[in-house]
């Protein structure tokens, strides 16, 4: 494989060095696809910039592959699994669609419009999200309004690195106002047992049941341990296999990309939030282990919590952070007509991150 | 690799040297070390450091040979010669395994002696690190360790005072270790002081692209762009590295041309917050804050975040993935406002 891309290597390097040169000598190509180049370039080729000031030494850790191992992750925890339980069909498309139209499109016009040099690659990531936490049959219109939503709020707010909320979770927001029935319905069963063709590719396309969450909220019933565990019962397209989920989330902790510290408070202040409010009123509560394994907690804690943009910066703050999403999860869980909370307590947590982070410091330093 | 209060840059860098130590000798005569010592009142505490904990520094055995005890006698003379009243303490680091059962034989045998051992990890080997491990003195970073009655030199200056205060001899050369991606061969020479660097680096060097040189390691040490500048006795090492300024073609599986070399291994971005950097931080330090602060032009309000703590060991912007120049950030807003040009 080496000694075959390393064959390719001088001639594609000299024409990539030449369409770089022409880019950057005519202003007007470079205003329309000097971005789009750069991004493609940087797929391929290192950077050529050098250390100009201590340390002259770097570290090969970069922005790439920290997303890349976030991607990774998002492909094992979720995409890999979906394609099984919903078939390959439902998958690929809503893929194709959402990052076709958050990246290829609205990122890449927002970058000749803002005449911004590069393109970043947290698109990826945000895009990938978006079709995880939509209903398994969601049309594809709306999972490519997601997307484009997400990546327009998220420029809108200064790119990666400035953006309050997380965008995947925002452009759900979104949707929730305005199409609440298209995001009330279409939880499709997933399949389970040894696929034939049909299954593999449609997936069990006609059946579609209430989520685990809401049934409880209705009557009271309490879905298998296992099957939520392995993701044989129903939800959002990338939260139902929890296996996979906190596999490939435990992966990301050891990679140090997500910070071990949210996804325990944040498993840890359910159980306890919930363990506690099932003691003082048991008809109304779920049990913790129910509340942990439901909804899109799990995909919550590894993916969209341990968020680094969102979350707080100092580590302290972070404890207090998790524990804030959990005990807000408990609530609008239990105590609203909601059957879901994660993702509002995300969101009201990622805002409130800004005077927890804030006072933290103020406290640490004494200023 | 790990990040995590300080990183070991061992497994990072893993840099082998040729066991023969050459000898250069200076075009000119070569200049006699000096070293001026301070009075015998100020200093409480001597600690000699056997540590060095970046793998292009000169390594124990070089200056040592395999005499732990032998060097322990000749520190015990200097302790009582030049300062009887200070305490004297051996830091060794953890993979010297010989030197520390023999330092811990002797040190049971003399009172005078204490022997710390360290992990090998950058930047332990600090003077203001060490001293607040070792004598849990409350240090402000970037103070004189003098100023506090703390002496601390190397193996290599420990001998050099020790022949030319005790045995009334000149010294006048010293062992450097040569290394990086830009020489031929990883190596060790003594020196003559005074040579030129031109005439080190001659035939040692890959003509082939273009390098870079850096005295005392690429994290904490200083580009060299005059290569007539002489060696004096703060040189330790000298690390030739490859610059590596064009792009390289598929980085993921051609890591080996990029590692170790000048290139930044990655691009510029915003923060995001990732927290590489505190996790890093050998004294635990937030130095996202202070780029943060410093965007908004509040350089004052950097300084009420612990700033003087920082040890400038240039570990918060090796391991950026953002690859921010976070030291520089830090050493700019570290002075004055009126010396800001």
């Amino acid at each position: 494989m080496k000694k075959l891309l390393n064959k390719f290597e001088p001639p594609l390097n000299k024409n990539l060095d030449r369409i770089e040169s022409f880019i950057h000598t005519h202003g007007a190509v470079n205003f329309l696809f000097g971005a789009i180049f750069g991004a493609f370039d940087g797929l391929l080729r290192s950077s050529k910039h050098t250390a100009q000031t201590q340390p002259f030494i770097r570290s090969n850790m970069d922005t790439k592959k920290f997303m890349g191992a976030v991607l990774i992750a998002l492909a094992i925890g979720w995409v890999f699994p979906a394609m099984y339980f919903y078939g390959l069909q439902c998958v690929i498309s809503k893929l194709i669609v959402s990052l076709v139209v958050g990246v290829f499109a609205v990122d890449v016009i927002w970058a000749i419009i803002a005449r911004e040099d590069h393109i970043s690659e947290g698109g990826f990531v945000s895009c990938l999200l978006v079709p995880a936490i939509l209903p398994p049959q969601a049309p594809l219109w709306l999972i490519g309004l997601g997307a484009a939503m997400a990546i327009i709020f998220r420029n809108i707010l200064g790119g990666v690195g400035h953006n309050l909320v997380n965008p995947a979770l925002f452009s759900r927001l979104f949707l929730t106002i305005c199409f609440p029935a298209l995001l009330a319905t279409g939880y499709q069963m997933p399949f389970a047992g040894i696929p034939d063709l049909h299954t593999l590719r449609y997936g069990l396309d006609t059946i579609t049941h209430a989520t685990p969450l809401s049934e409880f909220k209705a009557d009271g019933t309490i879905t298998s341990y296992f099957s939520l565990l392995i993701g044989t019962a129903n939800g959002s397209l990338g939260e139902t296999c929890r296996l996979a989920l906190i596999l490939s989330g435990i992966w990301l902790v050891k990679m140090k990309v997500a910070n071990w510290r949210l996804p325990v408070s944040y498993f840890g202040s359910v159980f306890l939030f919930s363990g506690m409010f099932c003691l003082l009123s048991k008809e109304n509560v779920a049990p913790p282990l129910f509340q942990l394994l439901s909804g899109g907690l799990v995909l919550g804690a590894f993916f969209m919590i341990t968020d680094p943009i969102t979350a707080t910066y100092n580590q302290k703050a972070k404890w207090i952070y998790g524990i804030g999403c959990g005990f807000i999860t408990v609530l609008l869980r239990n105590y609203t007509t909601l059957s879901e909370g994660a993702m509002y307590a995300i969101l009201l947590m990622n805002l409130l991150a800004i005077p927890i982070q804030s006072l933290m410091v103020k406290i640490r330093y004494r200023t | 690799m790990v990040f995590k209060g300080g990183v070991n840059l061992f497994d990072a860098y893993k840099i082998r040297f040729c066991n023969i130590v050459e000898e250069i000798s200076s075009d000119t005569p070569p200049e006699v070390f000096n070293f001026t010592l301070p009075s015998e009142q100020s200093v409480k505490h001597i600690i000699v450091t056997l540590c060095p904990t970046e793998p292009w520094a000169l390594p124990n055995w070089v200056t040592l040979g395999h005499k732990t005890t032998v060097f322990l006698d000749k520190i015990k003379e200097l302790q009582s010669t030049l300062f009887p009243e200070a305490k004297c303490s051996v830091v060794i680091i953890n993979n010297e395994t010989e030197h520390i059962s023999a330092a811990k034989e002797y040190a049971g045998m003399n009172e005078w002696l204490e022997v710390f051992v360290i992990d090998a990890k950058y930047p332990y080997d600090d003077p203001v690190v060490l001293s607040k491990a070792i004598l849990n003195k409350d240090i402000n970073f970037g103070q004189d360790t003098l100023s506090q009655g703390i002496l601390v030199f190397d193996a290599q200056t420990a001998l050099a005072i020790h022949k030319s205060r005790i045995l009334n001899k000149s010294v006048n050369s010293r062992f450097i270790a040569l290394s990086g991606t830009g020489l031929k061969e990883n190596e060790f020479i003594k020196v003559q002081l005074g040579t030129t660097l031109e005439k080190i680096l001659k035939n040692r060097v890959k003509e082939t692209a273009p390098y870079r040189v850096f005295i005392n390691g690429p994290l904490r040490g200083m580009e060299i762009k005059d290569f007539a500048q002489k060696i004096d006795w703060t040189v330790n090492d000298i690390v030739v590295l490859a610059a590596q300024d064009k792009k390289v073609m598929f980085p993921m599986i051609n890591t080996d041309r990029l590692h170790f070399t000048t290139n930044l291994l990655g691009e510029l971005r915003a923060c995001v917050y990732c927290n590489f950097c505190d996790d890093i931080c050998p004294v635990n330090l937030e130095p996202a804050l202070y780029y943060h602060c410093y965007n908004k032009g509040e350089k004052q309000k950097v300084r009420s975040y612990d700033l003087e703590k920082c040890i400038e060991c240039g570990l918060c912007s090796f391991a950026c993935p953002s690859k921010i120049e976070l030291l520089r950030i830090i050493k700019e807003c570290k002075l004055p406002d009126e010396q800001k040009s």
